[in-house]
């Protein structure tokens, strides 16, 4: 795809936040550190870290829900960091998202109809009676039927309150959708049903996604690229199949060796790095994993580690292996 | 060898609704039982009836439940194994602990209840416990609230509050939800150790596919209330009997290896929906008629037990 403009592209992104730590005493918080990365039409980049890595926030610098320290994000070439008012709104109907809890996100009060309906109504200026079609459509397409409409969140399973959150998400049609641990709450065989769902609308709409997980196996199935985060920086990024295949930095490879996998003949592999993620806050100079590194040496301590590449878009952070 | 834990027959009903419609599982002893299965699928119920700890409300019989040869029936005879002879291990660390309380406080004042102890011997003990949790710093995690303390490590001192009566059997329930990946291999791992090491036996309840296989020996897959397939873990990720415990491990394995899961139609039932005679036969690829009429038969094959009128059979692939 050459010539092609990358659905996402962000550059330099950093967001600190000022922590009160006693009386009046602060402290910086560097929640995402100088990130770069984008995303193809059609394609999907996972971001995968431990709790408190900065996955969240990136996602929410990226939608705008949050304001950036520094840096640039661009949505199909278009520069949205600054973007205000009635550009910014206009602008918010190209980026959606599906949320973690699928039953958090969707209002008590409101029908299902109308929570699909709404980024219409918002984005588009429909009438409820002129999208009324178009969200009967939409809820087909994820798997509902359009009598769902009518329905009230609590009348639905898991599964089917999930599929009316990436129906809403969907229904303007947008060019990048994040989905935040989309099927981390639903059960083993209702989440190979939303995945499933998820691809074959990529496939069809030719939506790029930015796919925020924990979960290694789910990853390894639905992206196609991957950036692996540890508080806040990006370690290691690149095709997602040559990541799994051929891991190079040490948190990338202690992650794939502590993921339990369902083959009874694989044991997982547990010390390989020592003791657990400090706060952001006390983050050594230099290497983000030094302290828990098993291969780290003292220059690591206040030398940062930029993003190499190594060839074929896969990049790592670590001198000693790149 | 005998059972350690055999439960038979077990039911629980909740203010008229079914939530355990005959549960047969048993613990040998020196092993890890897995227990697997979906929300609602009645996992952590069969756990909380073994201790006694079900809601007031909720009615339980046994067809027959024994631990350790003793009769397991009389409420009382399962009250007073609980924290003895079966530690638990919460679902969630932090919640479980008081937090107004130093978590030395609550490990030693358990260790005083169950074993009475005087003061300084709990405390003894209790640090004891701590580092045998491999807790470098016991002394200051002694001296620690829970909100102080991470996830991992509040993990940590509720599996040494669970050991703390020396027991026989120790359930975990979802011990490392909410954990990070590289946490929960550690757990996981401290888990396995301080059963071998005490000569005890395991209950984890899980629902997660890569856990049984990292630790358990043997696997019970629960749907709707019934385990449906019982077998040795490598037996069960070999080629599981039942549809259901099948399809599960297909899922699992596709994803692991990026390839495209087969997709599994319908949603669990819940509590008071009505049931077919076998209760995954409207999602089963492999139903026939009489799967919605008639009890599924005890197929008993290749080291596992599973209830289905037609089971995955050998060398069949269902992948």
């Amino acid at each position: 795809m050459t010539g092609a403009v990358d659905t996402l592209a962000i550059r330099d992104l950093t967001k600190v936040f000022r922590i009160r730590t006693r009386g009046f005493h602060h402290a910086d918080l560097k929640a995402v550190d100088d990130v770069t990365l984008s995303i193809a039409p059609g394609r999907t980049l996972a971001v995968v870290g431990e709790s408190g890595s900065g996955k969240t926030t990136l996602a929410r610098l990226i939608l705008r829900l949050l304001e950036p320290t520094e840096g640039t994000v661009l949505l199909e070439d278009t520069d949205i960091t600054a973007m205000k008012g009635a550009e910014l709104e206009d602008v918010r109907g190209r980026m959606q998202i599906v949320f973690q809890d699928p039953y958090d996100s969707l209002s008590p009060w409101q029908t299902v109809g109308r929570t699909v309906a709404e980024p219409l109504l918002l984005h588009e200026d429909l009438t409820m009676k002129q999208a009324s079609g178009r969200v009967a459509d939409m809820l087909e397409r994820v798997g509902l039927s359009p009598e769902h409409a009518r329905r009230y969140p609590h009348e639905l399973s898991g599964g089917q309150a999930q599929r009316v959150g990436i129906a809403r998400a969907m229904i303007t049609r947008p060019a990048l959708v994040v989905l935040d641990e989309p099927t981390s709450s639903l059960d083993m065989s209702v989440q190979s049903q939303i995945l499933l769902l998820l691809q074959s609308l990529q496939e069809e709409m030719d939506i790029s996604y930015l796919f925020i997980s924990h979960d290694l196996s789910v990853v390894r199935y639905i992206a196609h690229d991957l950036a692996v985060m540890y508080l806040g920086k990006v370690v290691e990024s690149g095709p997602a199949a040559e990541i799994f295949a051929s891991p190079r930095h040490p948190y990338t490879e202690a992650l794939l060796r502590a993921a339990p996998r369902p083959d009874p003949a694989h044991k997982t592999d547990h010390v390989f790095l020592v003791g657990e993620q400090p706060s952001a806050l006390d983050r050594a100079p230099g290497c983000p994993l030094y302290g828990r590194c098993p291969i780290a040496e003292d220059v690591c301590a206040d030398t940062p580690q930029e993003l190499v590449d190594i060839g074929g878009r896969h990049r790592v952070a670590c001198w000693k292996r790149t | 060898m005998s059972a350690l834990l055999e439960v038979r027959g077990l039911e629980v009903g909740i203010e008229g609704l079914p939530i355990l419609r005959g549960v047969d599982m048993e613990v040998k002893p020196g092993e890890i039982l897995g227990v697997v299965g979906e929300t609602g699928a009645g996992k952590s119920m069969t756990a909380r009836s073994v201790l006694d700890l079900l809601p007031a409300k909720a009615t339980v019989s046994f067809a027959s439940c024994t631990f350790a040869g003793q009769d397991f029936i009389p409420p009382k005879a399962r009250q007073e194994a609980r924290g003895h002879r079966i530690g638990f291990v919460p679902q969630r660390p932090r919640g479980s602990l008081n937090p107004v309380f130093r978590v030395g406080n609550q490990l030693s004042g358990t260790l005083r209840r169950l074993r009475n102890m005087g003061r300084r011997e709990a405390k003894d003990e209790a640090l004891g416990l701590l580092r045998s949790v491999r807790i470098t710093d016991p002394e200051r995690v002694y001296r620690s609230f829970p909100h102080e303390l991470s996830g991992g490590m509040c993990q940590r001192v509720c599996i040494a509050i669970a050991l703390a009566g020396e027991p026989e059997l120790i359930i975990a329930d979802e011990p490392t939800t909410g954990l990070d990946v590289t946490i929960q291999a550690e757990i996981l791992r401290l888990l396995g150790e301080v059963i071998s090491e005490r000569n005890a036996a395991g209950m984890l309840i899980t629902h997660d596919l890569g856990v049984v296989a990292d630790v358990c020996d043997r696997v019970a897959v629960m749907y709707a209330g019934r385990v449906v397939n019982l077998g040795t873990t490598a037996e069960i990720y070999r080629e599981a009997l039942h549809p259901y415990a099948n399809r599960l491990v297909s899922i699992a394995t596709s994803l692991d290896s990026g390839g495209t899961p087969r997709e599994v139609p319908g949603r669990v039932p819940n509590p008071g929906d009505h049931l077919a005679a076998c209760a995954f036969a409207p999602r089963c690829f492999r139903a026939g008629p009489g799967c919605f009429d008639e009890e599924p038969p005890r197929i008993d094959r290749t080291g596992q037990i599973a209830f289905c009128h037609h089971p995955v059979n050998a060398g069949e692939v269902m992948r």
